[in-house]
């Protein structure tokens, strides 16, 4: 297979989100220059940096209902052909030429639904995160569920896939980063998928003892007895665990009183499966209702940037991904990558990326805690599961294994045509 | 065997089926819907035999109501009709139903279904349109539509989102079931649920329709279509009966159907008030004396205004075929139809009936000529309809499998 660079054009709804961190390493490794239609971006500090040297980065103003703040349930269709007609009339607009594959995302919100009628015969790779099950998986299992959650909880569930059965039947090239996620989707589509991780960047998220010698975060000092475990999501909520957290930090401290926590991710609510505690701070009322052991050794630090969450999980000694059965965090692997232990929840999707024992610990949602007691003083141990799993992670998720695949993929899309 | 069936109207799809089913069959036959339909209406037995309820989806939150939702708020409406079958069937309580068959035509509302009864759901397969050369985009020859780009990416969401949790589902033609993606085709059975060949069967002509006395000698030619709109042909119907015009006087056009675009975007081009039916006559200029518009009428009106037809004509664009075709086969008649895949599954031409392309109106006044001119060449085309109607389309053909079909259903794996 040759490696002409190609131009590509991008949709997803926030910049970089999902998408951004393989566009820049497909301009920096493979030379292909790439246009990112966005409705919103991360500040420039945040940006991958390719941005603005070979990756371009348009924003489109949505209209219609997708102005609004809040939207109807039963009106989140709407929303998203407001986002996907938006992509579209910028493309139509900037007349965005060459173009030799399109890569979306649409998280819900509609993406490269209508760049078909500007680009009829160029292929469309779309990426798919998700498929609601009505009461199955992330917070909807009816095990944990709030017997008081109204009905609407579920029928939102079974009306919100729509907008992935009609990006499926767009003519697209579904792409999916795990074969759990891959398995959610109806029988039909799944021998479509592509199923390969976006990848992660190993320039940040890699064993570095000189990284981890530097015992300062956000400005605070960590002191040198002490052991940190930690905890990074986009936001500390209920759908990534962040309840199981304080839990298992609770036991911790109990053993050890030199366990500092540390707790990455915007206090607001930003995933809307919590939808009782979407846009709200979670982490802040579950604080207020447990109060921590010791709220001076649990640290919250807010968004943090690509940077700082390295900077954070190299001085990790524990971190733990307790969240619900859902699509495992980048962050996840990030840690793996960085040479920390991971301890997680065992469950499908965690399976898939992890071997038990072996590049981490798995455990039932109930028995995380006494887990993480179990191996906190084994050191040996922890630095065997560390080893290994960074070198896992790495050699199958690091950017500069995954992407080639995909690269491969691209050209022979490209090749085949729409 | 307990089935409820879900439509917005009634008799509509499901009246005659299960009507078929309980008195075959003693099957207890359930409906919700939102209307009793005014053609046909609903029979004294149906409404004695059947468990009729209605329900009702409460206006947009938005203001818009049914008839003018935006074509990007369809599929909150139809969620919105999903609450609405969910809150009926909680309220009616009793329903217990073993099979929840809905019809399907924007989508099946039974997304909440599940929520209510452990049912196993089976859809009515209407249709599925395409993105392009097909159904709404088909008529490039009108002025384009500001939603062609767009509404047919969107469109099927709906039924899609009905189908993924449906056990399977089922189309009355081969062809409706392959307007479906080829990935979900194996889940979808072919059932006709049968034409009514005993209303409609060749017989004595009558000498007047709607009032209006047609001598013996005055060749009929008959068009019909519940709505008089692009999608059905109305405009090259009225083409090609100017071209008959020409050549022959004798001819009376005897047109059944109501002015409402029920499908498609005619309104785009006719303009705000003027229905399709008019903007034709006024493109077209007819001579209207030639004419008869019936409006929507009664079955068994059609089917003497049917027996009374020399030819019919239908002009469908690729799109499902309307039952119109089906009764006018049934009745013997010949038939000169538009040549796509659809009519050709159910008409053979040169055999059962005449096939020409859609936008050539001279052709299809010369075929139509020819027939007027020689009928009895052409009768063996009509008997072989009807025999292929009897034989393959019936009622007491079709509603055997239909009843195999239900009671495999209740056994079958809900989708994972």
């Amino acid at each position: 297979m040759t490696h002409d660079p190609l131009h590509l054009l991008f949709v997803e709804p926030r910049f970089p989100g999902r998408l951004g961190g393989l566009a820049d390493w497909l301009v920096r490794c493979r030379g292909y220059r790439a246009t990112f239609l966005c409705h919103s971006a991360e500040p420039p500090h945040r940006r991958p940096v390719s941005t603005g040297r070979g990756l371009e980065v348009i924003a489109y103003q949505v209209g219609g209902i997708a102005k609004s703040g809040a939207v109807a349930w039963t009106r989140i269709l709407e929303r998203g052909l407001c986002h996907a007609h938006a992509a579209w009339e910028v493309a139509e607009a900037r007349r965005i030429r060459p173009v030799d594959i399109i890569l979306g995302r649409s998280d819900g919100l509609g993406s490269t639904l209508f760049l078909p009628h500007t680009y009829p015969k160029i292929p469309i790779l779309q990426y798919f995160d998700y498929y609601f099950h009505a009461h199955r998986h992330d917070l909807a299992d009816d095990a944990e569920l709030d017997p008081s959650t109204p009905d609407a909880f579920h029928q939102w569930r079974r009306a919100a896939n729509a907008s992935e059965l009609i990006e499926f039947e767009n003519g697209v090239h579904p792409w999916t980063a795990s074969q759990w996620q891959r398995s959610l989707f109806p029988e039909p589509y799944r021998d479509d998928f592509l199923v390969l991780h976006e990848g992660i960047d190993t320039r940040l998220f890699r064993p570095d003892p000189a990284a981890r010698a530097e015992r300062t975060v956000a400005g605070r000092s960590i002191p040198r007895e002490a052991r940190v475990v930690t905890f990074v999501a986009r936001s500390p909520d209920r759908l990534r665990g962040f309840d199981r957290f304080l839990e298992i930090v609770d036991r911790l401290q109990r053993l050890d009183p030199n366990v500092i926590a540390i707790a990455v991710g915007d206090p607001e609510v930003v995933h809307a499966l919590d939808v009782e505690h979407h846009g709200l701070d979670y982490a802040a009322s579950r604080l207020l209702s447990h109060p921590p052991r010791d709220p001076d050794r649990l640290w919250r630090i807010g968004s943090a940037s690509p940077g700082m969450v390295a900077r954070v999980l190299a001085l990790s000694d524990l971190h733990i991904a307790p969240g619900r059965v859902f699509p495992p965090s980048r962050s996840t692997l990030e840690a793996s990558a960085t040479g920390a232990p991971v301890l997680a929840t065992d469950h499908a999707p965690h399976r898939e990326f992890f071997e038990n024992d072996a590049t981490a610990f798995l455990a039932p949602p109930e028995a995380l805690a006494d887990r993480a007691v179990a191996i906190w003083n084994d050191e040996e141990l922890l630095r065997d599961v560390a080893r290994a799993g960074a070198g896992a992670t790495i050699a199958r998720f690091g950017r500069d294994a995954a992407l080639p695949r995909l690269c491969d993929r691209l050209l022979e899309l490209v090749d085949r045509g729409s | 065997m307990n089935i409820l069936f879900l439509h917005d109207a009634f008799p509509a799809q499901f009246g005659r089926l299960g009507l078929e089913l309980h008195q075959r069959y003693g099957w207890h036959c359930s409906y919700l819907i939102q209307n009793f339909s005014s053609c046909p209406l609903p029979t004294a037995e149906m409404l004695r035999s059947l468990e009729i309820h209605r329900y009702f989806v409460p206006p947009s939150t938005d203001g818009n109501d049914e008839g003018g939702v935006p074509w990007p708020r369809s599929y909150g409406r139809f969620v919105e009709q999903c609450r609405a079958v969910y809150d009926a069937i909680r309220q009616v309580g009793h329903l217990r139903p073993d099979l929840v068959v809905a019809n399907g035509g924007r989508g099946a509302p039974t997304l909440f279904v599940p929520e209510a009864t452990n049912a196993k759901i089976l859809t009515y397969c209407e249709y599925y349109f395409a993105r392009s050369r097909a159904d709404l985009t088909y008529r490039i020859d009108l002025p384009p539509a500001e939603p062609a780009p767009f509404f047919p990416r969107v469109i099927n969401a709906p039924t899609l989102a009905s189908l993924a949790q449906s056990v399977g589902g089922y189309s009355a033609t081969r062809r409706q079931r392959d307007s479906f993606p080829e990935r979900w085709r194996s889940r979808i059975e072919v059932h006709f649920d049968g034409v009514d060949v005993d209303l409609y069967r060749p017989g004595p002509r009558t000498g007047s329709i709607a009032g209006r006395s047609v001598p013996p000698d005055t060749k009929v030619v008959t068009f019909v279509a519940r709505g008089l709109e692009s999608m059905r042909g109305f405009d090259i119907f009225v083409k090609v009966a100017k071209r008959i015009l020409r050549e022959r006087k004798d001819v009376l056009f005897v047109v059944a159907g109501g002015d409402h675009t029920y499908y498609g975007w005619d309104s785009y081009h006719t303009g705000p008030g003027k229905t399709f039916r008019e903007w034709t006559i006024e493109t077209e200029q007819p001579d209207l004396d030639h004419f008869v518009f019936l409006g929507q009428i009664a079955p068994e009106e059609l089917a003497d205004v049917l027996r009374r037809s020399d030819l019919h004509l239908y002009l469908t664009v690729p799109f499902v075929v309307s039952w119109s075709l089906f009764n006018a086969l049934s009745t013997g008649l010949v038939v000169l139809g538009s040549d796509i895949d659809a009519v050709r599954e159910v008409v053979e031409p040169g055999v059962s009936g005449l096939l020409e392309p859609l936008f050539d109106a001279d052709r299809l006044a010369e075929r139509a000529l020819e027939v007027l001119a020689d009928p009895a060449a052409f009768a063996p085309l009509g008997a072989a309809a009807r025999q292929v109607m009897e034989e393959r389309y019936s009622v007491d053909v079709s509603i055997p499998p239909i009843r195999d079909f239900f009671e495999r259903a209740v056994n079958m794996s809900v989708p994972d």
